[in-house]
């Protein structure tokens, strides 16, 4: 469309203008700050070189909460993808009670996370809280949830699983919804049995919606530090601190601010080649199976 | 092969899983209304039956003695989130409508990079952009404050604005737009007159989304607002750090959910009215 | 206030949709262009609207430049094959729009609006909304919407191809009635249907493959089809186009003698050349040329019957319903005085005697 130029930049330029600075001067400035040794005694921009970063090569308590965080979001994902997809799949075919459905799973999803967190924080409470007190009740010993580090992970993946399980559930549902009939009427005529429905024609054909859902969870997963922080305070010890949490102590409560800078950075860039390796394999992966 | 049992099987699940998703709902509920006799000796559950249940909590929220009053950080909370929700709807659809309609060609980046930049930015941990975020709201005399919240807020929501009306604006078909431009409006006009009237089921997605993410954010408040400004999920956290009596934290968490199940409610009624068809991929 | 066009280009990877488009469009006359499909009718008209760039060429109103002219100041309406109407306003608010935007009394755009939509026959549908309303009428909105404007320029692509056949017709004959006094507006009608072009037009343009072929009044375009391509566009179904030889007071076909040659052929050299013949002057006999059945149409009261002489197609049209069998022998016997005469290049030679003598195109 002729004449236009002016208008197209005057659409688009207050909101990117507006995104690049907001984003772009604090990246440059973490850069910058990474390379000085700004910390609690010394808060000066100076200029160390890569010192920050050779030490947090030895940082095993970071490299820790990556792989950390590598298990609870790929691990959290994937059961929110399995309980999810698993109650669309029961729930799809269903006309009547839609209304009940989308109520159940659309509250939690839209409460506060930190908020819930403390009330889970009292629920996982050992002595006083009604985990403990429901295995009870049902035989089974009681765990310490939040005094050692195997449960604390649990109940820190049981938190993220009641939040946003509900997100899966909502997209794959819509996905569901709007397959074309005539491959299931197909293979119902062929005698198909229910798993194999479902190996070859649903799950196939969901693989868009299913590789969308994943990676946005993986997305949102990844900078999970704010439940940590309120659950279980990266403990006990330091067992179930996340990248986010750990560069919260290090960068901001103390103040280690030039260190902080270079972790987050190594952090960023982490996630991003990670995630987008991640969405390319998933991608091809699903293309794959989507063949048959 | 569907069993006889299937249908028992079905409903078993999903009992199971409403209960786990009220669960914790309802433990806050009753809690709130305890009082130390009902904690102390374990978890009771039903009020007159196992404990005594008082007000104790709720009036603590609410300015009472050892609490907090969650009126003043609800009402930052709102001003916040609404603030930053419509200057990031404002600013993300015009941004969204050019990338619909208009190509882009910077040396090799095109619209869809453009889009991409957009969205890329949810993979941003908040922790890497507080403290620069400290340091340039402290040189603006922001820190604080709500402005600055409110700046630092539409930084996470500008995204997800332009993520959905961007998807919205492409089912949108072009010749709307030439039938506006014919008609005598030029491109703002086009986009105020003929685009935006047909866009309200997309408007009220992405409104949702940026109203449920701005109320939540935890991390910018806490660490960039300390005693002028706090917002509903800080002043929660907040009275989770001391040793808080469990009633008065409960009360005050459903006091500070309460508004985003008001609006699920009221998102469920829309979706189940068709007024978010075509919003919603 | 002519609109000019003056060597028009657009070529889109490689494909010419435009080449060379050289036209004048006058007020008061409505303009039709007729043309297959993907002949480059929408693509003209779109850069007509400013819709569309094109690589090369110029376009002027009334010596300004109109290219340089954007969108929302031509004073252009266009009705689209798809019905497109603002679906959130009703359809007074629809043709009220643009009326709106120009800034009118709300009494004039009243007055206006009302009277289009009584002309296009919706005056008791105000109050509802596009969704709500068939095809037809969508469409008529659309146009309701384009003239209560009364704007210089009227674009129309294919309005019509959209609706099913009977509403066609009739809308046909409202558009004539409807556009026929549309005072100083110069009207552009793009259509596929040869019929519907001659019958509404004034001035007929044929398109093809990006170019304009031929311009001219409906019975100049039809009685003097400057090339095969054109006698083939503009005859529903398309031109019988033969190669033939002229040979001692013989046409022949394929070898075989077709028939004599007839009067307004008589001073042509011998020699090969291209003939054509309307299907309905081609007609099943029990002498003529040989030829075997290789299809049957029946359509309406009609029956197309194609035959293939040697390697040559025809197609007859013959009136009735006939019962005429796949692989059938039959005998064609060609109407020597309705032959038209093209050179091996396709160039129109002669045309029939019953034809205009020659008269120059607008």
């Amino acid at each position: 469309m002729d004449g236009l130029r002016r208008h197209k930049s005057m659409f688009l330029l207050p909101g990117l203008l507006t995104l690049f600075l907001i984003i772009i001067f604090p990246l440059l400035f973490t850069i910058r700050v990474s390379l000085s040794g700004w910390n609690v005694s010394n808060p000066r921009m100076d200029f160390i070189g890569g010192a920050n970063y050779a030490a947090m090569l030895h940082d095993s308590r970071f490299w820790a909460s990556i792989t950390r965080l590598i298990l609870l979001a790929g691990g959290t994902v994937l059961i929110q993808y399995v309980i999810g997809f698993g109650m669309a799949l029961l729930v799809w075919r269903e006309a009547r009670g839609r209304r009940f459905w989308r109520v159940l799973f659309l509250v939690p999803m839209m409460t506060t996370p930190v908020v819930m967190a403390a009330i889970w924080q009292t629920i996982f409470h050992e002595s006083l809280g009604p985990a403990n007190d429901l295995l009870g009740m049902l035989g089974l010993t009681k765990i310490p949830w939040l005094t050692e580090s195997g449960p604390a992970l649990v109940a820190l993946m049981t938190v993220e699983v009641w939040q946003w399980t509900p997100f899966m559930f909502l997209l794959l549902l819509a996905g569901l919804l709007s397959l074309p009939k005539e491959p299931f009427m197909a293979a119902a005529i062929d005698g198909a049995s229910t798993w194999r429905t479902f190996w070859k024609v649903t799950f196939p054909l969901m693989a868009p919606v299913s590789v969308a859902a994943i990676i946005i969870r993986l997305i949102e997963a990844s900078k999970l530090s704010d439940s940590v922080y309120v659950l279980t305070s990266g403990g006990p010890g330091s067992s179930t601190e996340t990248p986010g949490y750990y560069l919260y102590i290090q960068g901001l409560r103390d103040q280690q601010t030039g260190y902080g800078g270079a972790m987050s950075l190594t952090y960023l860039v982490l996630m991003i080649v990670t995630l987008t390796v991640v969405a390319a394999l998933l991608t091809r992966a699903f293309k794959l199976k989507g063949d048959s | 092969m569907r069993s006889r049992l299937y249908p028992v099987f079905k409903y078993t699940v999903i009992a199971l899983w409403a209960c786990f998703v009220a669960g914790p709902f309802f433990w806050a509920m009753t809690t709130s209304f305890k009082n130390a006799n009902a904690v102390q000796g374990g978890p009771t559950y039903i009020p007159w039956v196992q404990y005594k249940p008082t007000l104790t909590g709720w009036r603590n929220i609410f300015g009472g003695a050892g609490g907090i009053d969650v009126i003043d950080p609800f009402i930052n909370s709102a001003i916040v989130t609404i603030a930053a929700s419509a200057i990031s709807l404002a600013l993300g659809s015009l941004a969204a409508y050019a990338l619909s309609r208009y190509r882009f060609k910077l040396g090799f980046i095109k619209n869809s990079d453009i889009v991409f930049f957009f969205v890329s930015q949810r993979i941003m941990p908040p922790v890497v952009l507080v403290i620069p975020f400290f340091y340039l709201l402290q040189w603006g005399g922001l820190l604080d404050s709500i402005p600055g919240l409110v700046i630092v807020t539409v930084a996470l929501l500008l995204p997800i604005a332009v993520w959905v009306m961007v998807d919205f604006f492409n089912g949108i078909p072009r010749e709307i737009d030439e039938m506006a431009m014919l008609d005598g409006c030029p491109p703002f006009q086009t986009f105020v007159r003929a685009i935006l009237p047909n866009s309200l089921p997309g408007l009220t997605v992405a409104a949702m989304f940026c109203a449920v993410f701005g109320w939540n954010d935890f991390f910018f408040a806490f660490r960039l607002t300390f005693t002028e400004v706090q917002t509903l999920p800080q002043a929660v956290v907040a009275l989770n750090s001391s040793i808080p009596p469990w009633w008065t934290l409960s009360a005050a968490a459903l006091f500070g959910v309460a508004p985003l199940i008001l609006l699920a409610l009221w998102v469920e009624r829309l979706l189940s009215k068709g007024n978010l068809s075509g919003a919603v991929r | 206030m002519n609109l000019s066009v003056t060597d028009l280009c657009l070529t889109v990877d490689g494909v010419d949709h435009l080449k060379n488009v050289t036209a004048t469009f006058r007020p008061g006359r409505l303009h039709t262009v007729i043309g297959r499909t993907m002949a480059g009718k929408t693509t003209l008209l779109r850069a007509l609207a400013g819709l569309q760039k094109v690589d090369s060429g110029s376009l002027t109103r009334a010596g300004a430049d109109f290219l340089k002219t954007p969108v929302w100041r031509r004073d252009t309406a266009m009705v689209y094959q798809q019905f497109i109407n603002y679906p959130h306003l009703n359809v007074f608010g629809n043709v009220a729009f643009p009326l709106k935007r120009a800034g009118l009394s709300r009494d004039e755009i009243q007055r206006r609006v009302r009277q289009s939509l009584a002309s296009v026959g919706l005056a008791d549908f105000e109050k509802r909304k596009p969704s709500q309303l068939s095809g037809g009428q969508q469409q008529r909105v659309a146009m309701a919407r384009a003239l209560a404007r009364g704007t210089g320029i009227l674009l129309l692509d294919e309005p019509l191809a959209n609706l099913d056949y009977k509403l066609r017709e009739q809308l046909r004959d409202e558009f004539k009635a409807l556009f026929s006094d549309q005072g100083d507006t110069i009207v552009i009608y793009t259509t596929t249907e040869p019929a519907e072009a001659m019958m509404l037009g004034d001035v007929v343009l044929v398109m093809h493959e990006g170019r304009i072929l031929q311009t001219g009044t409906p019975q100049e375009v039809f009685e003097r089809p400057a090339t095969t391509t054109v006698a083939s566009i503009i005859n529903d179904p398309p031109m019988n186009i033969f190669a033939g030889r002229l040979e001692g007071g013989q046409v022949t076909v394929a070898g075989f003698q077709a028939t004599h040659v007839s009067a307004h052929l008589a001073d042509q050299p011998d020699g090969a050349y291209q003939f054509g013949l309307r299907a309905t002057d081609v007609s099943l006999a029990s002498s003529g040329v040989e030829g075997e059945v290789t299809f049957v149409e029946i359509s309406g009261s009609e029956t197309f019957v194609h035959v293939v002489v040697g390697e040559t197609p025809f197609v007859v049209q013959i009136e009735g319903i006939h019962d005429v069998a796949l692989g059938d022998l039959v005998k064609l016997r060609l109407r020597p005085d309705r032959l038209f005469a093209f050179d091996e290049q396709g160039t129109l030679v002669r045309t029939p005697s019953y034809a205009l003598a020659s008269v120059e195109g607008c």
